[in-house]
This record gives C-alpha cells, structure tokens and sequence, in this order.
C-alpha cells in the first residue's frame, strides 16, 4: 500500500509533465525528410488572399499555421482557394496593409490581444 | 454512482442545451444577453440576500477555540493569531483563513491500519489542492477583466503577463488554467478515492466542481484549440457591461455553452455551498475574539429582570425588624 501511494505521488506528477511535453512539442517532431519544397513565389501583396470576413475572424489561424508549416516544414507557397499562389510570409500581408500603421493595433489593443509577432518581425508602427 | 453521474449528466445537459439553442435555434440574444443579465441579478440579489440574513442574527456569546492560548494572566504566553482579544487579531485570523485556508492546514488524517490500530497523520494534500484550486481560479477571473474594461486596468495586465510567463505555443499558454485543471481533477479524485470523503460527498459537492472544470475546459479549448475571434465577445462583454441590449455578433457557439455554464454558476451561486465564498467572512469561530474571561458577554435578549436588593426590603420592613429585635443596617 505505501509503496504504491509513493509511485502515485511521483508517476503521477510525472506523467502529467510527460504530457504538458508532449502538448508543448505539439508535432514537431515526426517530420519526414523535407521533401523538395515548391518554387517559391513572389511576394504578391495586389490582393488579399481570402474574403475579408474570413481573414477578419480567421487571420490568426492562418499565420499560425503560415508559421508551422514554412518555418517547420519549409513549405513556403500558399495556394488560396481562388487557385492564386502566394509567399507564405508577412511581407505578404503588410505589403498593402502596411499602409495604415495602426492596421493590426486597432483592434489588437481593443481585444487586449498580444502575440508575440513584433519580438522578432518589424512591426508597420517601427517601419519609417 | 448515481450522486455522481447525476451531477455529470446535469452539467452535460446544461452545456447541451446552450449548444442547441444557440448552434440550430438560433437564440444568440436569449444566451448572450438575457440569461447573463438575469443570472447577474439573481447572483448580486441571492448574494446580498443571504448575507444580510446571516448579518442580522445576533451572535451574543464568543465561541472559544482550542488551537491557541487565550489572553490571561500576564506570565501566560498568549496566541495572537489563534486567540485574538483586539478586532485587529481577529482580522488577522479571518484573513489567514481566507488566503491561506489556515484550518485546513491542520487537517489530519485518521486511517485505520491493518493491526487494528488507529493512526493519525498530517494531511496537506487537500489544503495544497483547495489553495492551488482557489486561487488559480481568482487569478483566472481577475484575467478576464481584460473583456470587461474598454482600458484594461493595470493589474489584469500584470497578471496576465505573469500569467503568460512561460510564453510557449500560440497563444501564450496560461498557468493558471494548467493549474485550475490539475487541482480540480485532485478534488474530483480525492472524492472518488477516500472512502471516508465518498460516503459523505452529495450531489451537491460534485455539481459545483464539474460545472466549474466543465467552464474551465471550454474557456481552454477556446482559447487553444477552436481559437475564437475575441473581437464581437470583446464588443459583447462591453455591451453588457454598461447595460445595452444590442443582439450579438458573429460569436462561436463554444463561446454561448462557456457563459450559459457561467450564468447557472452565478444563479446557483446563492443556494449552495458556493456562498462560504461570503459566510467564511461572517463564521464567529474566525471573526469574534476569544475575550470571554476579559469581558463578560451578556445575551442581549434576555428579559429583564427585577431585582429586590436587600437595602429595598429593609426599607420595606424597616419598623417591623426593630419592634422584633432584628438588626438594621440603616437606623
């Protein structure tokens, strides 16, 4: 009985960090060899690549999987529903949205909602 | 089983109920403003309700408590804290209860060994999983302030970026929810798996717990994994709070189930045992002082009584004694 009471105290805990591991890898780490990625795009910012209703609700699911999948996967071409092929990159987007500063701000500091993009890229607020 | 399923089925109703009306009904308005709002009032009502009752049944006498020394004699090493005879001790102690749930840190545990013999024993656990419980649950309210303020006060912002510490996956992975969840299947577990706490666990205890995981898991599965546009709940939660009545916008139905689970809690919060949220304030073992041998505490409703003192009845007699020889105090 005390025995088994110790391996619960301690599997326990333990499997629960195994799991938070696993969640945190997310699946990162059953990636086959990279397969010869498509030609890459030029960046096209003339139009956005999906309905603005759409991206409204959606962008954040996008980037994130624009994040995965180029920088993991190095699948670095989008194909919108249209057909269209498009860099998966932020220049993309700030191409045209750019041009309002407060593009993303508007409603990020509304919502209170703050993802770290700006850690590394340059935020339309730092460019000249 | 059945006290416990009972409860399960009841929450899995309830979240099935705000999915249906809101997924193919189509009653946004009904689950996004008009049950809040009743669930706030019956909540703020039933809350001051209940506490006005317990605040004006009169408390006459102090209810001593063994686990510290009283104030006595001046070479009796006394216990502030546990034995307070100053309001300010008293605070102290109703405050050690209330953040740090210091009678539970007492707990002990009484088990029977397989000799026969009874064995007591310190038992943290549940004083570290009521701590960690009630506490991540604070932190995760005051977070949510960031939807109820149009300028976010300051400390939302701090604890959510102290919340958001580790800054893994996208968005930013909240302690505290990890925290919440763990601590809430603990409590959940501790009652299934102690005998003793199973025989006395009703209904009543499982309901609140699987309501609060079940709003717990789908604030986390909106949050990670369904990555609901916070825009229209953002415009929403304004809305509510300064008592609009604007239909909503484009909202998830994830986001209806999580604040109809929210709406039962604040309406069931009155009539259950969610209320020592308020009552531990009001408990006369934690916020009277032990001051009984200091102080003599007289029931204030006792009926009067009249009393013939002697000095009365010699004044009523006073001829009469002296004729028979009996001694007066005053000639």
């Amino acid at each position: 009985m005390r025995i088994n009471k110790t391996i619960l105290t301690i599997g326990l805990p333990a499997l629960l960090m195994f799991a938070l591991l696993a969640f945190f890898r997310q699946s990162g780490n059953a990636v086959e060899a990279p397969k010869a990625p498509p030609a890459p795009v030029a960046v096209d910012s003339t139009k956005c690549i999906a309905q603005t209703e759409y991206m409204r609700a959606n962008h954040m699911k996008v980037l994130y999987e624009w994040r995965n999948s180029s920088v993991r996967e190095g699948n670095r071409v989008f194909i919108a529903q249209n057909g269209s092929r498009f860099q998966k990159s932020l220049k993309t987007c700030l191409g045209c949205h750019a041009t309002n500063r407060l593009f993303c701000f508007n409603c990020h500091m509304y919502a209170n909602v703050r993802p770290k993009c700006w850690n590394c890229h340059l935020s339309p607020m730092e460019t000249p | 089983m059945k006290k416990v399923l009972m409860p399960l089925a009841m929450v899995a109703t309830l979240a099935l109920v705000a999915y249906v009306g809101v997924e193919f009904l189509k009653l946004q308005f009904i689950f996004g403003v008009v049950i809040p709002y009743t669930a706030a009032v019956l909540f703020v009502a039933g809350f001051l309700f209940r506490i006005a009752d317990w605040l004006i049944r009169p408390v006459p006498f102090r209810i001593p408590t063994t686990a510290g020394q009283e104030k006595s004699l001046d070479w009796i090493r006394r216990n502030p804290i546990e034995s307070p005879h100053r309001a300010w001790e008293a605070a102290a102690r109703v405050l050690s209860e209330v953040l740090l749930f210091r009678s539970l840190f007492r707990n002990i545990r009484a088990e029977l060994r397989k000799d026969a013999s009874l064995a007591y024993a310190s038992n943290k656990w549940l004083w570290l999983g009521g701590l960690a419980f009630h506490w991540s649950l604070l932190v995760i309210v005051l977070r949510h302030a960031r939807f109820f303020f149009a300028m976010v006060p300051g400390f939302a912002d701090f604890l959510d970026h102290a919340d958001s510490f580790f800054d893994v996956t996208l968005p930013a992975f909240y302690i505290s929810d990890a925290i919440a969840l763990g601590a809430i299947t603990f409590l959940v577990a501790r009652r299934f798996f102690d005998a003793k706490v199973r025989m006395i666990s009703l209904p009543t205890d499982y309901f609140p717990l699987f309501l609060i995981g079940g709003i717990v898991l789908i604030g986390v599965l909106m949050r990670y994994v369904v990555r609901l546009n916070v825009m229209p709940v953002k415009d929403l939660m304004l809305q509510l709070m300064n008592f609009g009545f604007d239909p909503p916008g484009e909202i998830g139905t994830l986001f209806y189930v999580h604040l109809f689970l929210i709406s039962v809690l604040l309406a069931y919060f009155p009539l259950s045992k969610l209320m020592h949220m308020g009552g531990i304030f009001l408990s006369p073992t934690r916020n009277l002082c032990n001051n009984s041998r200091e102080k003599r505490h007289v029931n204030p409703w006792n009926s009067d009584i009249k009393f013939r003192t002697y000095s009365e009845y010699e004044d009523d007699f006073r001829e009469k004694m002296k004729k028979a020889g009996l001694p007066v105090e005053k000639q």
